[in-house]
């Protein structure tokens, strides 16, 4: 395990040390002193495991293709934004715009997270322990979304794809969203998400899915389309 | 209209900041401008053309602080003899007065009416009214907090509350008149700090005139504190004026006000812009981000992000 002192470095410094750290096969990276600092762990193509100690400001763990990342404090607007692979965990609260765009791997939240969590995502799993606010799922076109809380307005508003399940109370459903009744096998999916992370409370999920009213595009990417 | 925003996931524009010691006029003063100059500073990376703070809470010998600024630097001290003779005119009397670079600082005794005081001294050509405040004074300048404080020395001044500004102006101009805090011209000690764009300020700027108000800018905060002032002095508690805020004001904007005796803040329905507060048993710090809490709690705090159409006040 290697240690770093964020207060000793510059953010380039530190994102340039740990990709170094994690080309050369360090198992583990502990991050100390990171003061609620933006960019932290930011473009991490290799595997690894990396905790942080503290609080985290924007764009914390994104742009990441593989390593596993346990923030042991907050973290501000746009976690684990653009994840391709790997693993985010947070222990606390997180700022808006969570998991925005993420494509694959997944991103928990132990406590809230504000406006917007998962929007744009395309894949992966985004599962929050409490609440979640506004608008969450926005535009959403893959992918799974788990809020143990409630959610606040417009949650799924333009989703094309994808599922979102609420353990709580549900503020207002967005624009083209709609609530599916879940199946068992999807519940019991959903508990065993949550269980890995801890909470054992098994509540009736809703599941909310895209109505498909606005739904003017096929599902295929380019280079997919190509494929078929 | 101050920031842009360039994007749908985050923004970087302006950056906002509030401190409040809730015991700070039982038990004394605190160092408010040292601790609104550090948030800020942390926050420079969301804007560097300007800055600037309120500082409320301060004791004088006088009924009113007002703080000037004129544009021709080498009249400065020539016009703050003539602010001087306008305001014995007016029935009052100056008790302190300085000059830095083209800013005026004047405590006064006066019993008069503030608007028609401050009218006056706006008819003096080149000058322009900051503040006029019981126990507060906006100080602003373009650059960073540190050039500000540098300047200014704010990191000396004691205070119960304040609230802060960094700026980065995309579309409405650069200088020293158009940074933040906004005073609620002509009520004394409202003012505002504020991120974000308001789309209808045009329409709510022209009801303002059609009622007699007169705007020192052409920014749409100074809308907001206008806003405000104007609901307060009709009876409205600051909470209240806020929540109205939240339902007439259009577009996507955070911001902070403070008056005499406290701070609150508002946030727009779509939640578009940052802010995260966190509250002690003695003080209550608000930022865009949470690296201007941590200038203020170096260890792990709680904090909350207000969500959309969040109002909230501190009295003290």
């Amino acid at each position: 395990m290697v240690d770093l002192d964020a207060s000793a470095l510059t953010t380039t410094e530190l994102n340039r040390k740990l990709r170094e750290l994690a080309a050369q096969g360090t198992e583990h990276i502990h991050i100390l002193n990171p003061q609620a600092r933006h960019n932290i762990a930011v473009g991490l193509l290799d595997t690894c495991s990396i905790t942080i100690e503290g609080s985290v400001g924007y764009y914390a763990a994104s742009l990441m293709d593989g390593p596993q990342v346990t923030i042991n404090g907050n973290a501000g607007w746009a976690l684990g934004e653009n994840l391709m692979k790997g693993k985010v965990v947070l222990t606390r609260n997180a700022g808006a715009s969570l998991a925005s765009s993420m494509r694959g791997g997944e991103v928990f939240v132990a406590g809230n997270a504000g406006a917007r969590a998962g929007i744009g995502m395309k894949g992966g799993s985004l599962v929050i322990g409490g609440d979640a606010g506004f608008m969450t799922g926005f535009m959403m076109q893959r992918g799974t979304i788990i809020i143990g809380g409630d959610v606040g307005e417009g949650v799924g508003d333009s989703m094309y794809e994808g599922t979102i399940y609420v353990g709580g109370e549900i503020g207002s459903l967005g624009s083209d969203a709609k609530i599916e009744e879940a199946s068992e096998s999807e519940l019991i999916q959903v508990w065993e998400t949550m269980e890995r992370h801890g909470i054992h409370d098994r509540k009736k999920f809703t599941k909310i899915v895209s109505a498909k009213k606005l739904y003017h595009f096929d599902s295929l990417e380019r280079l997919e389309k190509r494929a078929v | 209209m101050d920031d842009y925003e360039g994007g749908l996931v985050v923004c970087f524009m302006c950056g906002i900041s509030a401190i409040v010691h809730k015991m700070a006029s039982s038990e004394g003063l605190a160092p408010v401008g040292r601790e609104l100059v550090a948030m800020l500073d942390s926050l420079a990376h969301r804007g560097i053309d300007s800055s600037g703070v309120t500082i409320c809470g301060e004791e004088f010998p006088a009924d009113y602080i007002i703080r000037l600024w004129c544009e021709g630097e080498q009249d400065a001290e020539a016009q703050m003899g003539r602010v001087q003779d306008i305001v014995s005119e007016y029935g009052g009397s100056v008790v302190a007065s300085s000059v830095t670079g083209g800013y005026l600082r004047t405590e006064i005794r006066y019993g008069g009416d503030v608007g028609r005081l401050a009218e006056a001294i706006l008819k003096l050509q080149g000058m322009h009214l900051h503040s006029i405040g019981r126990n507060s004074e906006i100080i602003k300048d373009v650059g960073t907090a540190a050039d500000m404080d540098g300047k200014h020395s704010i990191d000396g001044i004691m205070g119960t509350h304040g609230i802060g500004h960094v700026r980065m102006a995309t579309e409405s101009r650069v200088d020293i008149n158009h940074s933040h805090p906004f005073w609620a011209y002509p009520f004394p000690d409202v003012s505002v700090v504020h991120n974000g764009q308001l789309t209808n300020y045009h329409k709510l700027t022209r009801k303002y005139e059609d009622e007699g108000y007169t705007f020192q800018t052409e920014n749409d905060s100074e809308l907001i504190a206008v806003y405000l002032a104007d609901k307060m002095y009709k009876g409205m508690k600051l909470d209240d004026a806020l929540h109205s805020a939240v339902d007439d004001l259009d577009g996507t904007f955070t911001f902070i006000a403070s008056t005499e005796d406290g701070v609150g803040y508002a946030k727009d329905r779509w939640s578009a812009k940052p802010m995260v507060a966190t509250e002690t048993d003695d003080v209550v710090a608000i930022a865009s981000e949470e690296i201007a809490l941590r200038r203020i709690f170096p260890d792990e705090i709680d904090r909350a992000e207000p969500q959309e159409g969040d109002v909230k006040t501190w009295l003290i």
